[in-house]
């Protein structure tokens, strides 16, 4: 079989979802509303360690609407949630009296109205036996979890090399906490009726939620169904089955009636994961002529205390660039906070920074232009395991983006170029995303009317899959994109992977791909023996698709239609099964590459004032094949303007004293608004990848990492100030 | 815990008041503390409006009152009375979607579209407003609402053609 009809995919389709949500018509947990529905607020600890000795609901109990009140004295005991491809599920709330972090839920209130119940959560009193938190990455009380992921890497002899390189660079990167704040914030809607379970809820991953619902309250996966049809936003935050949604759960169960729990801005920050801060030591060799001779990166970052949190940072440096001899080593440090969790490109966000910044100090002590410095070490085979790459177009990243960029204008000299009081920077950083996988399923339907049904339990953040996996449908089964239905979001469907680590377009892609060419052999074999059928006899490689027919390949005419095989045969419609897993690399010899990019950025310092502007960032993106261009370009703007923020703006502030957050609200963690953005150019190089037949790689991650080493690596070429410490702020930039 | 529905406690915290929204008017008995915003999602059903922040930070609840911008959540439903409140819901009333949110389609100003509602309830507002003239004059006055998922560039390039074609 081929594909005929490349129109439909690869083509600016309008998002398919857009009309509903310009029109704010899209339900997200939020916004349902079930008959008998009661409310749910939390109440969360004032310390960051400890005990809880006493906790008075009394008060709480008394007032207005409230219909019950959970602390850890009258809570289920729940079972530990299953292991995931993430780690662990978090730790089912409200077991016992251990104070682990400020913002902890202590207890859940469920009252008639949402305002009453939190007025009732503010009424509940709490006391506690004190302990003295950790919470400094730094403090040596805290107990360092040395290569908690298994991934630490040697190759070659770094130490021997770096002793004997011509040229050494040194050097320790510091990223700040970042908080994801997705803008929709997360709200579980829970509902029990007749031992059955359904939840609506903010998760990138139902299939996930579903099992581990059913796993920590006792009941069949079978009796839970759990919905996410549109979430408003998540960046990682909805990976995992964070407290609250058990709570909501949990809640609905003790009052015997539909909850809705609505996590607060403040909540935000403490009960759905954050980018952990990280301390980082570079080292790197070179010879005089600018080819790497070593690499060490070692990461620390910070981890709960109990809790696990996935999250490699100094291992993707071992890819990056040709080079002998690198060590990667990855430590976490356990201390009293909410546990971290995936923030768009987790690790590689902070690695990035780190080894694209020592890379540009590098080319200051050759004396060489830092973008020869990257084409001089450009990993012509995977460095690791010397495998082709399946695909790979870096190269051609570097040379479009310094076109369109204009780095040719580019005057090397520190502080040389101006606008006005305004000093002017270049910058560039290149990016190597790593590649991720795993099992997908999806099913296909085609019916008599000749439309299609094809779904898939996963989500769409915001990404497109809606869209992209409606294109592909169509494309597949030769129909036109007004014929094709696509839904996901809904545990009963097909089991799905997360929408996580840029790999659901890929995962999600081949099994669709392996659905509809199933569903196509369902139609070959209903005509097998059929005299009346021109397809008689045919396999799948005979023919192909086009205009609602199969047809051979070779003469159009000589086929019929989906909706005659239906009819002649008395068949409502035929459903097939797909499902998709990543290819074995040694198997077919190719290393598996994720998406490459290379950003451009020109940054503008008032040198008086320490102001700090971005007016222009230019990313080329090798994602293989892109399935939508519109949407995809979408995601990589997105994902500049959180690099922008992760640069000059973001800090989650933990006081280190008590381990209060103390700027968890909109007001004072700043984020990117418009006024801070100026021209994003996007373009798309580089062939559909060989290892999968969708071709895809992701591109939801790739444009956030680069964006800040490029800005900070542009304000050194502005100011002469090396910042290695992110955000970067007025402070540092004051002369 | 819970009271005797047949017998509530007197409250003297409750207010009665007409909200008319979308030109629709609603007789509506609530807690004085009710924001706008809330008395729109939990009492009218109007879950177009959203609640980004309820701290008057990020614009996701941006609604028009008297054709004025207003952040619903910083509101009181009870100071609308006998005021005009326009919400998403209505800009489509007819069905067909505003050139605004044409626009945001086409130009994909948008992407997870929890904020959309209020970045497009503020775009109508910066129309009347006449701060269209320039990208800058645009970025500048859209930045009380925040896009997480960062499709700002194309927020404006729908503000831009709209505002473009208003002039013509």
């Amino acid at each position: 079989m081929t594909m005929t009809r490349p129109v439909i995919v690869g083509a600016g389709v309008d998002r398919v979802d857009g009309p509903l949500k310009v029109a704010g018509a899209a339900p997200y947990s939020s916004d349902i509303d079930l008959p008998g529905m009661a409310h749910v607020a939390l109440v969360r600890s004032t310390i960051a360690a400890g005990r809880v000795t006493r906790l008075d609901t009394g008060a709480a109990e008394q007032l207005p609407g409230v219909l019950a009140v959970l602390t850890h004295h009258n809570a289920p005991r729940l079972a530990t949630g299953p292991a995931t491809n993430l780690g662990p599920t978090p730790p089912p709330p409200l077991q016992d009296d251990r104070v682990r972090h400020h913002g902890q839920y202590l207890a859940v209130v469920v009252a008639e109205k949402p305002y009453q119940a939190s007025a009732a959560a503010r009424a509940v009193t709490v006391e506690y036996e004190r302990e003295e938190p950790v919470l400094r990455i730094e403090d040596p009380a805290g107990e360092v979890r040395t290569d908690p992921f298994g991934m630490d890497s040697a190759r070659g002899d770094s130490a021997g090399a770096l002793a004997a390189a011509e040229v050494v660079h040194e050097a320790t990167y510091v990223t700040a906490e970042n908080t994801n704040n997705p803008l929709g914030l997360f709200a579980t809607v829970a509902q029990w009726s007749g031992g059955r379970l359904t939840v609506h809820d903010a998760t990138q991953w139902t299939s996930n939620t579903c099992q581990t619902l059913a796993q920590m309250f006792g009941v069949p996966e079978s009796a839970v169904r759990v919905h996410a049809k549109y979430v408003g936003g998540a960046f990682g935050s909805g990976l995992r089955v964070w407290p609250h949604v058990v709570l909501a759960v949990m809640a609905a169960r003790t009052v015997g009636r539909p909850v809705k729990l609505v996590l607060s801005r403040p909540e935000m920050f403490t009960g759905v994961g954050h980018r952990p801060n990280t301390v980082q030591s570079l080292r790197l060799g070179a010879a005089r002529d600018g080819r790497l001779v070593a690499i060490e990166h070692e990461a620390l970052q910070t981890v709960a205390m109990d809790d696990e949190n996935m999250e490699p940072v100094a291992s993707a440096s071992a890819s990056a660039y040709a080079c002998p001899n690198v060590t990667t080593r990855d430590r976490q440090r356990r201390l009293n906070i909410p546990c971290p969790g995936s923030m768009r490109a987790p690790g590689e966000a902070q690695a990035n920074f780190a080894l694209e910044s020592a890379l540009d100090e590098l080319s200051y002590l050759l004396d060489m232009d830092p973008l020869d410095l990257r084409l001089r070490n450009y990993a012509e085979v995977q460095p690791q395991f010397g495998l082709p790459w399946s695909s790979k177009a870096l190269r051609e990243c570097y040379q479009v983006g310094a076109e369109r960029f204009g780095w040719s204008r580019r005057d090397r000299r520190i502080g040389a170029m101006r606008d006005g009081r305004w000093l002017v920077g270049y910058g560039v950083a290149g990016v190597s995303y790593l590649w991720w996988q795993v099992h997908c399923e999806a099913r296909a339907t085609v019916g008599r009317d000749g439309t299609a049904y094809v779904r898939s339990a996963a989500t769409d953040i915001g990404t497109g899959t809606y869209t992209v996996m409606r294109q592909l449908s169509a494309e597949l089964l030769g129909l036109e994109l007004d014929q094709v239905r696509f839904d996901l979001g809904d545990s009963d469907m097909p089991w799905s992977p997360q929408a996580g680590g840029s790999g659901l377009t890929g995962a999600l892609g081949n099994a669709v791909h392996a659905a509809c060419r199933e569903l196509i052999r369902a139609f070959l074999r209903t005509v097998v023996n059929d005299s009346a059928s021109p397809l008689r006899g045919c396999t799948i490689d005979d023919v192909t698709v086009s205009g609602g027919r199969i047809h051979h390949r070779a003469d159009g005419k000589l086929g019929e239609s989906f909706v005659a095989i239906l009819a002649r045969h008395g068949l409502d419609e035929l459903t097939a099964d797909g499902v998709s897993d990543p290819p074995d690399p040694q198997e077919v010899g190719l290393a598996p590459a994720g998406a490459f990019a290379a950003k451009f950025v020109e940054v503008h310092v008032d040198p008086e004032l320490g102001l700090l502007r971005v007016p222009r960032v230019v990313s080329v993106v090798d994602g293989g094949r892109i399935l939508n261009e519109k949407l995809a370009r979408s995601q990589i703007i997105g994902a500049t303007v959180g690099g922008i923020g992760q640069a000059i703006l973001e800090e989650t502030v933990t006081d280190p004293r008590t381990g209060r957050i103390a700027n968890a609200n909109l007001g004072d963690y700043l984020v990117a608004v418009n006024a801070d953005i100026g021209e994003i150019d996007v373009t798309f190089v580089g062939e559909p990848d060989r290892l999968t037949p969708v071709g895809t790689k992701g591109v939801g991650e790739v444009g956030l990492p680069g964006t800040a080493a490029a800005i900070a690596n542009a304000v050194h070429h502005a100011t002469g100030k090396r910042i290695r410490s992110l955000p970067i702020t007025i402070d540092e930039l004051l002369d | 815990m819970s009271q005797d529905p047949h017998h509530p406690p007197p409250d003297p915290g409750t207010v009665r008041l007409t909200l008319s929204v979308n030109g629709a008017e609603h007789e509506l008995r609530l807690d004085s503390r009710v924001t706008l915003l809330d008395a729109l999602r939990d009492e009218l059903g109007l879950y177009g409006t959203k609640k980004g922040c309820d701290q008057g930070a990020c614009g996701a609840c941006t609604v028009l009152v008297d054709d004025r911008r207003v952040l619903s959540c910083l509101t009181l439903a009870a100071q609308c009375e006998g005021r005009q409140v326009s919400t998403i819901e209505g800009l489509s009333a007819d069905g067909r979607l505003h050139p605004l949110q044409e626009a945001f389609l086409r130009h994909d100003g948008f992407q997870c579209g929890y904020c959309t509602p209020g970045q497009i309830m503020s775009a109508v507002a910066l129309l009347r407003e006449g701060r269209t003239g320039t990208d800058d004059e645009i970025r500048e006055f859209m930045s009380g609402n925040i896009c997480r998922c960062g499709a700002y560039p194309n927020i404006v390039a729908a503000i831009r053609e709209v505002a473009g074609e208003g002039a013509r």
